[in-house]
Order: C-alpha cells, then structure tokens, then sequence
C-alpha cells in the first residue's frame, strides 16, 4: 500500500465518519460510532494506524501526520456531540417532569376568623393607636350600673322587661357596654380615654335585623377641656381610619339619657360614596352610632366634679361596622357559622 | 308622628321647600323618616325623642321650624260663645290624687248634634292616618295633632250625678274601654270617675258606657295633665296603649291644658253647634313653678369647643319660646312649659349646638399625654388565635343562650344563670359550657352537606357569680379529603391531641394528661384531661346520635385564661453545634403497658436528646400478649462529636434498662 493510496483511504474514512456522525442523536449510537473509529482493537483509524508500519518511512511521517490529524478531528467532533446529547438529555428529562400546571393547587386547610373578630380588632387597633385603653366589663351586671349610673332612672321604659333580660331585680345581662363606662370611672380619676368592646343582650326575637345578643364597642373620654369638638374630631378620624379617608362623618342631634348633647352619628355611605344607594335610602348617609357629651348626671353617679371635668361618649354595633364592610345583609350569618360563609374571611 | 305642611303652614311660614324643610328638621334632631307627597300637601314622618313630646304636634313642630328659620310662631287663633249658664253650676270636678292628676280642665257644652265631621277636619285627620269617627270626637282628635295635648268627650248625660272624680280604682273593680275590652283593675291605676263608677282610665283610653254616640247631646270636654310614671304603669299593667297614653307618658306641657279646652270647645262649637257653658272648670292642685337655668357665656366654648355669638344665643332662646334675662357672666334663662326635657346648663347648650347647627362646630382631636394599650393578655390571646387558625380552625361565634336541661348533660353540677323573663324555653339560661353550641353548629354545617369541619370557638361560660373563656376545638370528617394529588384521611384523635399538645406547648402550659373522670359525654376509651382544665376526646356515640351528627366528632376543652396566664418569658436554646446519631430499637411490650410506662423505664442519660416512636404492631409472630413498638433514639453531646463506640455504650444501657422491665427486643 503507497501512501497516496493510504491518504485516500484516510479521507474516504473522514467522509464517512462525517456522513455517520450527522445521524448521531443519542448516548448509545454515540457509543458506537466512537467504538467504531476509535476502539483501540477494532476501530477503523486504529487499524489505519496500525498500517502504518508497512509503509515505506518517507511515506509514514505524511501518512502518520494525516491519521493524527483525522482522530484528532473525530475525538473533538465526538467531545461536541456527547456535550449536545447530554444537553439534549438533560433538557427532555425536565421535560418529561411537566406537570399541568392548571390543576387546582393542594390546599392544606388553614383557619378563618370570625368577621366579628376581625372588625372588633381593628376597631380596638385604631383606638389603641388614638391613646385608647381597652377595657371589658362582665355581661351579668348590676341594673345600677346598667341604668341607674347612667341616668336611666327606675321609671324609664327602657328599663322595661320587655326589653332586657332580667336575672334578678337587681341584676341583668347588659343591654349595652356602658356599665364598663361606669366601672371605669368608679376605679379611676380622670383623664381616662378607654374603649370596651363587647357582648351585649336585648330582648329581641331574631330576624334578618335583630339578635337577642350582639356586640358592640364604646368610647369614654373625660378630662378637663372636653369638648363637644373633639367628639366630632374623634369620631371623624375613626371613621376615615377604618371606612378610608375619604370617608365623611355627621353628627345629628338626638335623645340618649346618658348624654346632653346627644347626637347620632353618620358616615357617608360606603357603597355609593354617598350618591345615593338602596342601602342608604338614597340619603348619602349611614346610621353607625350613638354618641354626646356625658351627662353631668352620670358623673354625679361616680362622683366626678361636674364643674371640673367633661367627656365624651359614643358606642355603635360591631355587627354594623362588619356588615358595611362586607355587605353582610343579614345579622343572622353572624351566629349561623355556616362554613360557606366563614370561610369567605 | 306625621306632620302635615299644609297644617304647619297655618303657624309657621316656611320658605324653602318641602325637601329642604327636611334636612333642616333633621339637623336640629327631628329625624325624618319619610316625605311623601299628598294631593297638594306634603307628609313628614317624624322621629321624634322620647324627652320631646312637645313635638307630637304640629304647633311644637312649628315652633322648631321657627327657630331655624328664624320666623315667629302664630297660635291657633279661635273664637268662642259661651253661654250664660255657668259650667260650675251644672258641674263638679275633683281630684282626689294630685300626684298623679296635677290639672283637670273641663268645659260643658250642651245641645250638640252628633253626626259626621265636615271634609277639612276628616282630610286633615285622613292625611295622617287618624280615622274620622264623628264631629265632637274628630275635634278631640285634630287639636291633639295640633297641640300634643290629649283631650277626651264624654256624653255628660251618662256621668252619674254630673260629677267628675280622679281617683284610683277600687279593688276588683272593672270597666270596658271604647275598644270593647272588659278590663280588670287595680288601686295602682288612676281612673276617671263619676259618683258611682269608673268611666275612662286616666290619661289612657275612655269607657265603652260614656262614649259619645248619635244620641248625644251633652258633652264634657277633659283637657287634663298626668302624671308620666302612672300613666306608664297603668298603660302597661293593661296592656293597653293609645295616641293619648304614648304623649302622657312622656309628658304633657300642664299650661296648654286649658288653652287646648278651650280651643276644642270652639271647634266643637263650630262643627257639631250647642251652647259652651261659662267658664272652664280648671282644677289645678299641681300649680308649676318655671324653671330657671343658669347659662354661663364661657361655656359654649368650654363645652361645645366653638364660641356662638351672643345675638345668636339669644335669637335661638327667643324663637324656641324662652324668656332670658342677662346676667354678669351669661344668661338667666326661663323654661317655658312645654319643655319638659331642659333642667341644666348642658342641656341649653344643647339648644344652642342644635339650633345653630352641629356642623358649625369646628371638628379636634382632644389633647392627652397618657398612651394606649390593648387588655391584658390581648397579645396571648392574638398568638393562640393564630396557632388554632394555623391548625385549621376556623372561628364561630355562637348564642350564649340555652336551656338547663341541655346544658346539664355538659356541666351537671354547674348551678346556672337563669333569666328571670326569657323569651323561649330554650333561651332560659346562660351557658354553662362551649360543647352544645358548638355541635349545633357542626349540626348546622352538616345538614347542608359540609362534612369536613374544623371549628373553635373562644367565647364565655357562665355560672352563678363567675364569667370564664373558654377555648373549644372542633373537628369532625376528613382531615385532608380526597383530591387529584392525595388520598383522604380521617381526622383522628392523635391530629386532636397534637393540636391540643401545640396550643399547651405554645404557653408552656403542658401538664400530665390522664383518662381519668371521663366526662360522660366523651367516649370513655378516648378521652385525656389535663385536671379541669383541659378536656378532649371524641365525642360520645350517644351524643352524636341525640345530635343528629352521623359521624365521629372529637372536641377539646380548654380554660383560656388560665392558659393565657402561664406563658413565661420565652429564651432560646442555642442550635447543637455537633450532630446527633440515631438508633432504632424494636420491642416486645406487654399489651397492658402504655406508651408512657415505657418511656419512664428508659434511662435519661444528657446525651439522649430526642425519643420519638415510629411504629407500633398489635400482632405478628409474638405472643398475643404483647405488642411490637418501635422507636427512634437520638444521641447527642454538646461538648463534641460522639462515636459510635460511645453511642453503642449508651444504647446498650437503654436495652438493659428495658430488658430489667420486661420489655425485650424483637428479634
């Protein structure tokens, strides 16, 4: 064999291993095709290496040289195709991982809380921030505390049994927070800026619009310089706090033992942005509390100087504030505890 | 009360329109629940306060609009006949209880014609939803609506020797009022008499015997003032309301008494004819002193945080009909009459904030040095409520109101809060525990096809003379229910009980839980208490049957605020610095020994940090006594890297220690 001729043969086995290497796509032909060039028995450029001893010596170095050169080019050919297959590989095993995606996620269960609870929190978080203190009071409670103190006299009808519920003569279930006004004031001096949130119960058979038993959140304010201004003042930043600051807040006057003057308190209302809606009766305005300036005879029934000191009072229904936050139409959903609703907070 | 413009027209003008009338008898406090327009006139429907009855008619109502428009006020003008013949001589009124009756006015009218009113009085009273009844009680009607004061007519034909007596009623007494109702009385009720019999119940409804009808011709006209309390408690002790009782019992202006006397005599003079005999009876033993009310100039912005001047001031005063004088520092101010509801300086700075309007009044925040803070325990409280939630209880909130015999069948010995007048059998007492609530709730939820539930609740328990939280857990159905990604599984008493050990564990509140006392409406193989603090377990089959429930329910119990109260100041435990190895044993344990029994036989050297079970075979190739637990041991120092010689040496004195109790490893 001349060395021409073995040349030729080296480009003819270049040609081939290019056409072969083209079809290479996978691990296992990859093996093969390098087994079959390079295989230290059996490949091909072996063989052709393996010739070179019978070539005359001024043929080997160009012949040898040429060999050398061609594996080189097969082994670094073969280096990038095993990179690409492996890349290749890799790529279609994640692929093979995919998962659809649009299926609903695994939900553990997690716990809701109660609108109720989460209102009352927020009420007493932004009074809290205001330099309020909360305080809570027992639910049986003495009908002095009750009425008397706060200048419900034993003649008024509110103090009717058709109204309250009565344990004793002189006991009862609080049919508002105000005892722990009374309370408060009975173990402290002024200032005292306090709010009590809490449950309270009224004669009233369930509807859509009456509980027998529902919660509600007051405020007392006493110190000297009181005024029926920072009433208004307090009243409107708690509702901008809690509604948004958009928010407007309108004191009309109204008729409470407890207070003198006594007002009910509006907020603009927070569907219609005062526009005018079916749930404020095309009025722009929502009934949320009761409120005014405390009796000088509620002072009088805890002996603070009615000359000394003034305060302010106002109270309104958590079950109220909910409903306006979450359009809750119906105050029965609040001791239902129907999941469907539940779990919507 | 509906008030009509037309009529208040007549003692007022009004110069803005119907709607704007509106919202200016809201902003002084006369709420207006509805306006609606009638023919050619327009109807207010008032709120009025209860400490306003001045306004339960259109003069008063008049008399607000003339003060906020700052225009005067004209009285019924009418004029009368009388008669030659004196009423006192044809008459006699007394009354023998001047507490409760301060004035009686009374006129005789003699030869009326009872028939139908004419149209301006039966529209008038038609317009506000009074039906017309005949002329002379249509005029009784009408001046009420105009002047709050209630009036009553009797045919004085069928007053027993013409007299008029106020006097409590006799024991045993009885009397039919017009609606036809025999009544029963008592001496608590004040009654209107004649010589001989009861003829109308004071203040509140007149008897069937005495009404006017077709035949009369004789009329006595009452124009009266009572006391509020008595008429409160007679209209209450029958039943028994009217338009008259609804504005005695809150107060009648005792002045007008005799002015409305004599105004309804000359209307009925006008529509029914007969002669007024001279003179008005007026017994009037309960003679009002008027009240006068100190107003110190700097209180109006002491009190009200803005200043009002002073042509203001008294330009209101004047219009709502009192007479002040100045004095040094303010205003000496009469109460008129009608205002029953003004004693103190607060309340006429009330008449000032309301008049000159609750929007003038500039809106602060009042200044304070002191600071906020939330309940004791507010903190506690949040952290419990979010592990609970976390653990995947969602909050309800439920009636604090029961009956005894449900409630006793939780809490057996707990003497309950009973209400003196409940409003149904089974709202009768306070609730003596959290349990049956919470399974109507489950109750509810599972009737409408919710069967997965986790609740709680942290509310109140009550007994006699202590109001306590609780904590209630509940879980029925499937922890985790079936799904694309999982297979279901039943929540269980282990899931109850390691969410009852977090909670504890979370306030550093865990204690020793035992099966003793099982309470009875547990079931009495899966029920622990830690003392009487804390119950749980799965809920008795009886009860969930009685409770319609239809599948296992677990609960646990817990004493909130003791459990709130323990949690101590929390300091971390460094991280170990060396790695713990662990081993596994596998043992062969009498049947008869619980968990616990076993881990008290295993010694605690500091090394063994962590003893954790991971399996248990209740049968297998062993006896039938016994059963197979496995459990993971793992070893650790502080100090260094244990070997595993040192940790072979430790080991094997746990399996000796084991061995000693009678409890070898399986092979």
């Amino acid at each position: 064999m001349s060395s021409k001729t073995g040349i030729e043969q080296l480009r003819a086995i270049e040609e081939q291993f290019d056409r072969e290497c083209g079809a290479v796509s996978d691990p296992r032909s990859l093996e093969e095709i390098r087994n079959r060039y390079l295989s230290r028995k059996s490949g091909i450029l072996t063989t052709q290496l393996q010739n070179l001893k019978d070539l005359p010596s001024n043929e080997r170095a160009e012949f040898g040289k040429s060999a050398n050169q061609l594996k080189g080019k097969i082994e670094s050919a073969l280096a990038t195709l095993e990179t690409t297959i492996q890349e290749r590989e890799k790529t279609s095993a994640l692929q093979r991982e995919a998962v659809d995606i649009t299926l609903p996620g695994n939900h553990r269960r997690i716990g809701h809380r109660h609108p109720l609870t989460i209102v009352r929190k927020e009420i007493e978080d932004i009074f809290i921030s205001m330099g309020y203190t909360v305080e809570d009071g027992p639910e049986v409670e003495s009908t002095f505390n009750n009425f008397d103190a706060l200048n419900i006299p034993a003649s008024h009808p509110a103090r009717d049994p058709r109204d309250t519920f009565y344990i004793s003569d002189d006991q009862l279930l609080r049919t508002h927070t105000s005892p722990v006004q009374i309370r408060t004031m009975q173990k402290m001096k002024p200032p005292v800026r306090i709010i009590c949130p809490g449950r309270v119960f009224r004669r009233d058979a369930m509807d859509p619009t009456h509980l027998p038993m529902f919660h509600q959140v007051e405020a007392l304010v006493v110190d000297e310089g009181i005024t029926f201004a920072d009433l208004k003042g307090t009243l409107e930043r708690f509702h901008k706090q809690f509604f948004g600051e958009t928010t407007k807040t309108r004191l009309r006057p109204s008729f409470f033992p407890f207070v003198e003057p006594g007002a009910e308190v509006d907020v603009s209302c927070v569907f219609c942005g005062a526009a005018g809606c079916r749930v404020c009766k095309g009025s722009g305005w929502i009934e949320v509390m009761g409120s005014g300036m405390v009796h000088p005879n509620v002072f009088k029934a805890v002996n603070y100087d009615t000359d000394k000191y003034t305060g302010f009072a106002f109270g309104g229904g958590i079950e109220r504030y909910a409903m306006l936050k979450y359009n809750i139409n119906d105050l029965q959903l609040y001791i239902q505890n129907d999941m469907r609703f539940l779990e919507q907070f | 009360m509906k008030i009509s413009l037309n009529w208040l027209n007549e003692f007022v003008d009004v110069p803005e329109s119907p709607e704007q009338l509106r919202s200016r008898l809201t902003g002084v406090g006369l709420a207006v629940d509805a306006l609606d327009k009638a023919g050619d006139d327009f109807i207010y429907e008032l709120d009025i306060a209860t400490n306003r009855p001045d306004c339960l008619g259109h003069v008063g109502v008049a008399r607000e609009v003339g003060a906020i428009y700052g225009v005067s006020l004209r009285m019924p003008k009418f004029e009368m006949r009388e008669g030659v013949k004196p009423a006192a001589d044809v008459f006699s009124i007394s009354i023998e209880d001047p507490e409760q009756c301060g004035r009686y006015c009374g006129r005789y009218i003699e030869g009326v014609k009872i028939g139908p009113s004419p149209d301006w009085l039966k529209n008038r009273l038609e317009a506000l939803g009074v039906r017309s009844i005949n002329n002379v009680a249509d005029v009784t009607n009408y001046v009420m609506l105009e002047l709050s004061q209630p009036l009553h007519a009797f045919d004085a034909d069928r007053l027993v020797k013409r007299k008029i007596i106020v006097r409590r009623a006799r024991p045993g007494e009885k009397m039919t009022t017009l609606d036809g109702v025999e009544r029963n009385l008592d001496p608590s009720m004040l009654m209107i008499a004649d010589a001989e019999h009861s003829v109308a119940v004071a203040g509140v409804m007149g008897g069937a015997p005495t009404e006017i009808s077709a035949d009369t011709t004789k009329v006595l006209l009452e124009s009266a003032n009572f006391n509020p309390f008595s008429i409160r408690k007679t209209s209450r002790a029958l039943g028994l309301t009217s338009e008259a009782s609804y504005r005695f019992e809150r107060g009648a202006d005792i002045e007008m008494a005799r002015f409305a006397c004599d105004r309804a005599a000359s209307l009925i003079q006008l529509v029914a004819g007969g002669t007024v005999c001279r003179g008005v009876i007026d017994i009037y033993p309960g003679k009002r002193k008027p009240a006068v009310v100190q107003l110190r100039r700097n209180r109006i912005q002491s009190f009200l945080g803005g200043a009002v001047q002073d042509a203001v001031v008294e330009r209101i005063f004047q219009r709502l009909g009192f007479k002040y004088t100045a004095t040094t520092d303010g205003w000496s101010i009469e109460v008129p009459s009608y205002r029953i509801d003004i004693a103190l300086e607060e309340d006429l700075l009330d008449e000032i904030a309301r008049h000159h309007g609750f929007d003038k009044f500039p809106a602060t925040l009042p200044p304070y040095a002191g600071y906020g803070a939330s309940l004791p325990f507010e903190p506690e409280e949040r952290l419990l409520r979010n592990r609970v939630a976390a653990q995947g209880y969602s909050e309800i909130i439920t009636m604090a109101l029961s009956d005894e015999h449900t409630e006793r069948r939780f809490r057996p010995d707990i003497e309950p809060v009973k209400l003196l007048n409940p409003m149904a059998e089974d709202q009768s007492i306070l609730r003596t525990s959290l349990v049956s609530s919470m399974l109507r709730s489950l109750q509810w939820n599972l009737n409408r096809g919710m069967r997965d539930l986790q609740f709680y609740e942290l509310g109140k328990v009550y007994r006699n003379g202590g109001e306590r939280r609780w904590l209630i857990l509940a879980a029925t159905g499937m922890l985790r229910p079936k799904s694309v990604h999982e297979s279901e599984r039943s929540f269980n008493f282990y899931d109850l009980k390691g969410d009852v050990e977090d909670v504890l564990q979370t306030f550093d509140a865990d204690g020793g839980f035992t099966s003793e006392k099982p309470a009875t409406y547990y079931h009495p193989g899966r029920f622990a208490r830690v003392g009487d603090t804390v119950l749980f377990g799965e809920l008795h089959p009886q009860y969930v049957e009685e409770f319609k429930l239809r599948q296992r329910v677990y609960l646990a119990e817990l004493s909130v605020d003791l459990i709130l109260r323990s949690r101590p100041q929390r300091q971390i435990q460094p991280i170990p610095r060396f790695p713990s190895i662990r081993r596994d044993l596998s043992l062969l344990v009498n049947k008869s020994v619980t968990y616990v029994e076993v881990l008290a036989a295993i010694p605690r050297p500091k090394e063994l940090v962590k003893i954790e079970p991971f399996d248990r075979v209740e049968s297998g190739p062993f006896p039938e006594s016994k059963y197979s637990l496995a459990i993971s041991l793992w070893y650790q120092s502080n100090e260094r890297t244990l070997t595993d010689a040192e940790v072979e040496e430790l080991h094997n004195g746990v399996l000796r220690a084991l061995a000693a109790k009678g409890m070898e490893q399986r092979k």
